[in-house]
Formats: C-alpha cells, sequence, structure tokens
C-alpha cells in the first residue's frame, strides 16, 4: 500500500471519529438548559454541583513553552525532516492540546484583538501569555514561513484533516475570496479597538467543537465550513483568516521558506497539482523586454489609480460608520433611548433598565455613543483606505511581470503543510 | 459526483456561512426583555383539578397578635400560638378562651389529659385550658429554637431547628436522649436545616416520624432513637418535594397517610405511608405568592387545618 493511500485512509478514520463527535454535539445542541433542572424517573441522581479549582498560574507558561516547542518541532519537520507524516501527527497533537485540551483558548488568531484593545485602552490589562501567543507565531514566520499554520494551529489543523478530496479553485475566484480576511481583520481590529466586540472568538466556527458546547447555529457553522474542507482545502484559513493576513504578509520576507524541492528542480511536473491550496508558482518561461513606452504607461496608470481606489475605498468605510458602529451596545442602547424606545411589548428592556439604575444622565450617555460613532468614522476611512490599497495592489501585481525558472511555493500563501514534497522525486 | 458540482457546492457552503456571519453580527438585535436567568416557577403551580380532592369549608379568622403555631386536642378544640398569646376556639371556630403567655409560641401541643405544652423558643412550658402555668423546662441553649412538640404518655419529643436534634424527654420534662444528631462515627448524616422548619409528629405504632427538610426526607425512629424507617421523593412536580427545606409541616390522618405542606411552592397534599402522592388537599393557588409556615393540625374526624399567616385565619379543609 503506498504511502499516499495510508495517509488517506488514516485521514478518512480520524473524519469519521470527528463526524461521531459532532453528531453526538448535534445532540446536546438540540437539549436545552432548563431551570430548575429536570428531573430523572429511573433512579439517577445529579451529579452534585462543584466549583472546579482555577488552573494553575504556571499551566499559563506550561501553554507557551508547549507553543515554542511546537513550532520548534514542526518548522524541523518541514524544513530538516521535510516528513508530511511527521506534519500530520503535529497537526493531531495540536487538535488535542491546543484544540479539544485548551479549548481553542488562548489562540494566535483571536490574540490580535487582545493586542488591539491592549494598545487602544490602556485600561485593559493583557496577559503576557496572549502576547506570548501572538507574537511567537509571527516571528517564526518571519524566519521560517508559515509552519505554525502548518499544524500547531487548531484550527488550520482541524481542517488539514478533512480535506480530503481537495480541488483547485479557479485563480480569480482564489484572488476574489482572498480579499475578505483583508476585511475580516480590519472589522476584528476596529471593533476591538472601539472596545465593541471580538469578533473573530465570536465566529470562531471550531470553538464549539473544540469546547464540545455551543449554540446550534455556531455548530453548523463548524460543520459547514469543515464539509466545505473536505473539497475546498482549508477555507477558513485561506478565506477568512484575519490572523494569516499577518502571518502572508511575514512570510514573504521569511529568511529560510519551505522549498519543493530538496536540490535543484528537474522541471518533472508532478508537484503542480499536488498544492490543495493552490500555493504553487509553476516556472514563467523568460520574456521579451517590454517597450518602455507601455512600463512608464503602467507606472502613470497604477500611480493614480491607487491613490484614487484609496480614496473610494475610504470615503465607502466612512459612509458606514454608522452601520457598523450600530453594532456597539452603548450606541445601540443610546439610539434606543433617542427613538424613545422605553418598553419593548410593555416590558422595560433590562438594558434600559441597568442604564437608569446606574445614575448615568442621558446627556453623557449620549456624548459616549456620539465619541464611539466618531471613532467608527476613522475606523471606517482607516478600513475602507486599506482594502482600496489592497485591491490596487493586487491590480498591479496582475500588471508586473515575474519571471520563474522552477516551480516553487508562493511565499505569503503557502501553508508548509510539506504535501507537495511527497511528489518530488529528487533526493537531497 | 462532478467535481465542478462538489465545488460549486462547497462555495455555497462557504458562501452561506458568510452571509450567516454577517447577518447575525450586524442583525438589528432588539433588546433584551426576557431575563434568562430568572427564577421562575409559575408552570410548577400549576395544578390540574382532578388531582384536588379536598375544599375548604371553614375559615377562622384569627385577629390581633401575629400567629405562628396551631393545634387540636382530643375534643377538636383549636389552638393558636401567637407572640403574645394562645387562642383556643370551638371545633366550629369560636374563641373559647385566651390568655398571655409571656412570649413567643413557636409551636404547641395538646397531649390527651388536655395540657398545652407551647415551644418558646428555647424551652417548654405547660399550660392548662384556663391559662395557668403549670410547669416551665428548663432552657436548652441559646441556639434553640424549638419548632415542634409531640407528646405520648410515656414521652415527649421537642424538635429543636436551631441545634439540628430531636430531644426525647418524659414527660416531668427528664430529657432522656438526643435523637438524629450528626454523628459521623455512628454514620449518622444528621438532619439538614437551612431555615427554621423542622416537624414531627408520632405515628400510629407511636413511632417518631421526623421530617429532614434539607434532604425532602421522612425519617422514622423507635422510642430508643435508631433510624427504623425512612422516605424521601425531590421532585417539583406534585409527587415529592423541592426547594432548600420542604416539607415544611406535617400532620397524619387517621389512615396513616401524611398532610404536608410546603413553602415556595406554595400547597398542601397528602402522601400515603409509603411515601406516594395521594391527592391534593390546597393547590398553590389557594395561597398567597410567598406564603410560608403553613402549619398542620388534623381533628378526629380528619379535617385538615390550616394556619395561614398570611391570609391570618386558621383554614380548614374537608374531603370534597
Amino acid at each position: 500500500m503506498s504511502r499516499h493511500v495510508k495517509q488517506r485512509i488514516v485521514s478518512w478514520m480520524a473524519l469519521g471519529c470527528l463526524l461521531a463527535v459532532l453528531c453526538s454535539f448535534g445532540m446536546d445542541a438540540s437539549a436545552q438548559q432548563r431551570f430548575p433542572k429536570p428531573e430523572f424517573e429511573n433512579g439517577h441522581t445529579q451529579p452534585p454541583t462543584f466549583t472546579p479549582a482555577p488552573r494553575a498560574d504556571f499551566m499559563e507558561v506550561v501553554d507557551v513553552f508547549v507553543l515554542i516547542l511546537s513550532l520548534s518541532v514542526v518548522t524541523w519537520l518541514v524544513l530538516n525532516k521535510r516528513s508530511r507524516k511527521g506534519v500530520f501527527w503535529a497537526s493531531i497533537f495540536s487538535i488535542f492540546y491546543f484544540g479539544f485540551y485548551r479549548e481553542g483558548c488562548v489562540c494566535s488568531v483571536g490574540s490580535l484583538q487582545n493586542v488591539t484593545l491592549a494598545l487602544f485602552h490602556t485600561g485593559y490589562q493583557i496577559p503576557y501569555t496572549v502576547i506570548a501567543f501572538f507574537v511567537i507565531p509571527l516571528i517564526y514566520t518571519l524566519f521560517f514561513g508559515r509552519t505554525f499554520c502548518a499544524a500547531v494551529c487548531p484550527l488550520g489543523a482541524i481542517q488539514d484533516l478533512v480535506a480530503l478530496k481537495p480541488y483547485s479553485l479557479k485563480s480569480w475566484v482564489e484572488k476574489t475570496l482572498g480579499l475578505f480576511p483583508v476585511v475580516y481583520l480590519g472589522l476584528a481590529i476596529l471593533y476591538a479597538a472601539t472596545a465593541t466586540d471580538f469578533v473573530i472568538c465570536r465566529y470562531d466556527p471550531f470553538i464549539g467543537i473544540y469546547r464540545m458546547e455551543g449554540s446550534f447555529n455556531m455548530l453548523v457553522l463548524g460543520a459547514a465550513f469543515l464539509l466545505a474542507g473536505v473539497f475546498i482545502a482549508r477555507p477558513y484559513c485561506r478565506f477568512f483568516c484575519p490572523y494569516g493576513v499577518l502571518l502572508n504578509l511575514a512570510s514573504r520576507v521569511s529568511r529560510r521558506h519551505m522549498t519543493i524541492t530538496p536540490s535543484t528542480c528537474i522541471q518533472c511536473k508532478l508537484c503542480e497539482h499536488s498544492c490543495p491550496y493552490g500555493a504553487i508558482e509553476k516556472p514563467v518561461p523568460a520574456h521579451t523586454k517590454e517597450k518602455r513606452s507601455g512600463l512608464v504607461n503602467n507606472a502613470i496608470f497604477l500611480s493614480l489609480i491607487i491613490p484614487v481606489l484609496i480614496l473610494i475605498g475610504g470615503y465607502a468605510g466612512s459612509l458606514l460608520h454608522e452601520s457598523l458602529a450600530k453594532v456597539n451596545p452603548t450606541v445601540r442602547l443610546a439610539e434606543q433611548l433617542l427613538n424613545e424606545v422605553e418598553t419593548v411589548d410593555g416590558i422595560i428592556p433590562l438594558e434600559i433598565e441597568a442604564f437608569r439604575s446606574s445614575g448615568q444622565s442621558l446627556e453623557s450617555l449620549y456624548a459616549e455613543a456620539a465619541g464611539i460613532i466618531q471613532q467608527f468614522y476613522i475606523g471606517g476611512w482607516i478600513l475602507g483606505g486599506i482594502v482600496g490599497l489592497i485591491f490596487g495592489i493586487t491590480l498591479a501585481r496582475l500588471t508586473i511581470y515575474r519571471y520563474r525558472k522552477d516551480y516553487e511555493p508562493n511565499k505569503g500563501r503557502c501553508l508548509s503543510c510539506t504535501r507537495c514534497m511527497d511528489f518530488c522525486p529528487v533526493e537531497e | 459526483m462532478n467535481k465542478r458540482l462538489l465545488l460549486i457546492f462547497a462555495l455555497i457552503l462557504l458562501l452561506a456561512s458568510l452571509w450567516f456571519m454577517l447577518s447575525d453580527f450586524f442583525d438589528d438585535e432588539p433588546l433584551t426583555t426576557t431575563n434568562p436567568y430568572e427564577y421562575n416557577i409559575d408552570n410548577y403551580k400549576i395544578v390540574d383539578s382532578s388531582v384536588i380532592a379536598w375544599k375548604e369549608t371553614m375559615n377562622i379568622p384569627v385577629t390581633g397578635d401575629t400567629i405562628r403555631s396551631l393545634g387540636v386536642d382530643q375534643q377538636d378544640n383549636i389552638y393558636v400560638g401567637t407572640f403574645h398569646k394562645l387562642l383556643i376556639y370551638s371545633k366550629e371556630g369560636h374563641l373559647k378562651n385566651s390568655f398571655d403567655v409571656g412570649g413567643k409560641v413557636y409551636s404547641l401541643f395538646v397531649n390527651r389529659s388536655g395540657k398545652i405544652f407551647l415551644g418558646m423558643k428555647d424551652h417548654i412550658e405547660i399550660w392548662n385550658r384556663s391559662g395557668r402555668k403549670l410547669q416551665s423546662w428548663d432552657a436548652l441553649n441559646s441556639k434553640s429554637i424549638i419548632t415542634s412538640i409531640h407528646c405520648s404518655d410515656e414521652l415527649v419529643y421537642v424538635a429543636d431547628a436551631g441545634n439540628r436534634v430531636v430531644y426525647q424527654y418524659k414527660p416531668e420534662g427528664m430529657l432522656q436522649m438526643r435523637i438524629g444528631e450528626k454523628d459521623s462515627t455512628k454514620g449518622s448524616p444528621g438532619f439538614v436545616i437551612p431555615s427554621p422548619y423542622f416537624d414531627l409528629l408520632q405515628g400510629r405504632d407511636d413511632e417518631l416520624w421526623v421530617v429532614n427538610p434539607g434532604r425532602h426526607q421522612f425519617e422514622a425512629y423507635n422510642e430508643k432513637g435508631q433510624m427504623i424507617s425512612s422516605w424521601k421523593k425531590t421532585s417539583m412536580q406534585l409527587d415529592g418535594f423541592s426547594g432548600c427545606c420542604n416539607p415544611t409541616h406535617m400532620a397524619m390522618l387517621s389512615t396513616g397517610d401524611f398532610v404536608t405542606s410546603e413553602k415556595g411552592i406554595e400547597r398542601i397534599k397528602i402522601h400515603r405511608p409509603d411515601g406516594s402522592f395521594a391527592e391534593v388537599v390546597a393547590p398553590p393557588e389557594a395561597f398567597e405568592e410567598g406564603t410560608v409556615g403553613l402549619d398542620l393540625a388534623v381533628d378526629s374526624e380528619d379535617r385538615i387545618l390550616v394556619l395561614d399567616k398570611f391570609k391570618g385565619a386558621v383554614r380548614i379543609f374537608e374531603r370534597k
């Protein structure tokens, strides 16, 4: 039995286990918490309620240590051992340690919100562990590429496990969907900076699976991502993950990124379709020199169009600021009171009751809400401007000619999963 | 399956996920009008009328002082203890006598010879019907709250909620033993009494029945203080008891059935000697919300007497 077939069998078995677990969660999800607790006629006695002891402080250090160790091992497996099998088992470890044991928290993806909140709100005391989870994968990526994505991130690892029938996407689909993580990152930063919400955590599709509980909608969302992930490998990593945007940028300048071939590429084309993420760049033949006038025209066009796109994006973002700000609970409350919505179906909402009992004046609430809306106005400009810039850069890249001799991983998009290495017949 | 179809399916799933995330996040969420953590037991207060086998036939208003305890004698005279007085009513509800007893009557019991045993927080006083104090026993201790008394010809049992123990006395006032104390060396778990409701009575074979309210349990003891039987049923439904400490009071019908009263879900029910639910005497709707301390007594005709502090009355129930 070939190695690929064996790996596929293991993946199918793992997927089967995962689906069984998901089904059991589905049953849990349909159950409803009730108070008082349900009673049992079969003699079952409810276990006594107990308060678990808090997690020991030193365990946070252990988590950081495990993160560094995992990153080091995976980096070694990718760059030195070039072992897909090793990376696969490292993924399994991450799923169980960072996923099920640590229940997906703290995770590097969500940590960027904590860092943002700490930067904009001095009163927020960010734990050192969270800073470590944010910074360490970025540092590793700067040196070795996205080995964190390869097998350490529990969100990526669980998707990697289910990528059983991955198909390539058309380049334009890939590029269009690839813009969304930038928008998601911008929104996540905006909402964290305004202390409105941690959007990434709220819509983490796999957290319900790792915690073995969650709302029905979130479990369905997780299942949808995993199901889509069977045919479109790692959809969350590629088209949603905001932290992936930062890792993508860091990886582009990485010092020692993985290579498909251990020595000289023999152009056998065996690896051409091996990457489920479409991150392999094909060789581009030498090109005759373009006319000088054409290059100048391109440069003039881009130097004009990119600032225009930034302005259009920024203006569009600023127009959305009120809609974006409505998510903020203070703005929402102020809006309700301004519209004199004091009761809903004759009942005073809890938020209004809480506001009244706080003793805060209406004027100060309105002033606070106005301040938040102003923050969203500025944030809308910045967010829209960045999206315009990225769009402009994407356009510009289409016009730039790049000569490439061998099959190479795209350093930004490559997740260092090492699948392509197995297809390379060249030995060291 | 066709590769293109699978890809389209996967893309639709992803776009649907994106749509869900966006619509959920930017949805104009209404303000919160229901408190998911609200303590609401209204559903448990609804009782099917077919299980209510009793009806209220008489109501004796008790005016004046705050009423606390209830008793009935061999002639079915009704005794009501208040913060300062003892009131004696005829079976028909006519006030026959009332006199000052100089303290709060937490519990009372009238024995076969007509002596009135009053539980005065930390000690027992014995009075006659004409209002003369016959005896006053030694005080127990400062923690004591005497919540129930029951006498036979040979023994007097006193429930002390403060010390979580039952005392067995001779009728002359000599302390014989302490029953049911928590003792891990003897494997006795003790009585769980979170609030001052701790009732007892003697059954038809002179066995002592004690309510262990924290455990929703009825425990039977012999005269040596050994537990001989028990039953319990924890349930929000009619067939059991719920909350921190229920039932708060009990009485016994001539059939040996237990009459029980509860707080939280204010209701009076009858349980058979084996603990199984029999019928409802008075559903929660018969009482003001928050009514507590529904002391009970049963007269020779098996009428159930209920002391309703909130309505300031002794309410009498008879089988329909």
